[in-house]
């Protein structure tokens, strides 16, 4: 059976990215289908610049050590594999509208919708996450 | 045990390991084997959640001073 995968990203530091990015290329590797509905501070993972030096929370700044020592993939790299294998990336209107973003402020490749987009998506996937 | 293609996914994290398996997978035949040597701990249990999920069959697995290798036939 096909699976499906919809994510919500909304949170913006670099350990969310991580967490999004790992779950989607892992399951777009076993052959799933993945979309992910980026909102809020999530919109900050697919910003063309901002995607590139996303914060460490506050108070961890010492993973960044951990991450270079285990050759851990940066985000971009993580994204543009993601993009690579088919990932679907849905960046939500009302919140470009609020911030002020047009969609050549992201990286290619993205759709831009709103929150019946996503659920449309959504509404016969068999895993839905929310980070 | 012969193998068709060799991966060499040593020194990569999570989730490399399995994303380079599926690159390497998609250049061969159904039937034919792939060879994968990792560090990462977590290949263990996630290439053979891979596999299966994919519907491969993972032949077998050893491991030796810290070199994890897999032998996984194309589904």
């Amino acid at each position: 059976m096909a699976t499906k995968v919809a994510i919500i990203a909304s949170n913006g530091s670099l350990f969310d990215a991580y967490k999004v990015f790992n779950v989607a290329t892992a399951a777009a590797a076993s052959d799933a289908e993945v979309g992910i509905f980026f909102t809020f501070e999530g919109l900050n993972l697919i910003h063309k610049e901002g995607h590139k030096q996303l914060p460490i929370p506050e108070g961890r700044e010492h993973f960044q050590e951990g991450f270079k020592k285990e050759n851990i993939p940066s985000i971009p790299e993580l994204l543009e594999m993601a993009k690579e294998m088919g990932v679907k990336i849905i960046a939500c209107q009302m919140t470009m509208d609020v911030m002020s973003l047009d969609k050549d402020a992201f990286v290619d490749g993205i759709e831009v919708g709103g929150a019946a987009t996503f659920i449309q998506y959504a509404s016969d996937a068999n895993i839905t996450l929310t980070f | 045990m012969n193998a068709d293609k060799v991966l060499d996914a040593k020194g990569l994290a999570c989730p490399m390991p399995i994303v380079k398996t599926k690159k390497a997978i998609n250049e061969l035949n159904a039937g034919e084997v792939l060879e994968i040597h990792a560090t990462d701990k977590g290949a263990k249990s996630d290439l053979t959640a891979w596999a299966k999920s994919g519907g491969h069959e993972l032949l077998q697995d050893t491991e030796d001073d810290g070199i994890l290798k897999f032998w996984i036939k194309k589904g």
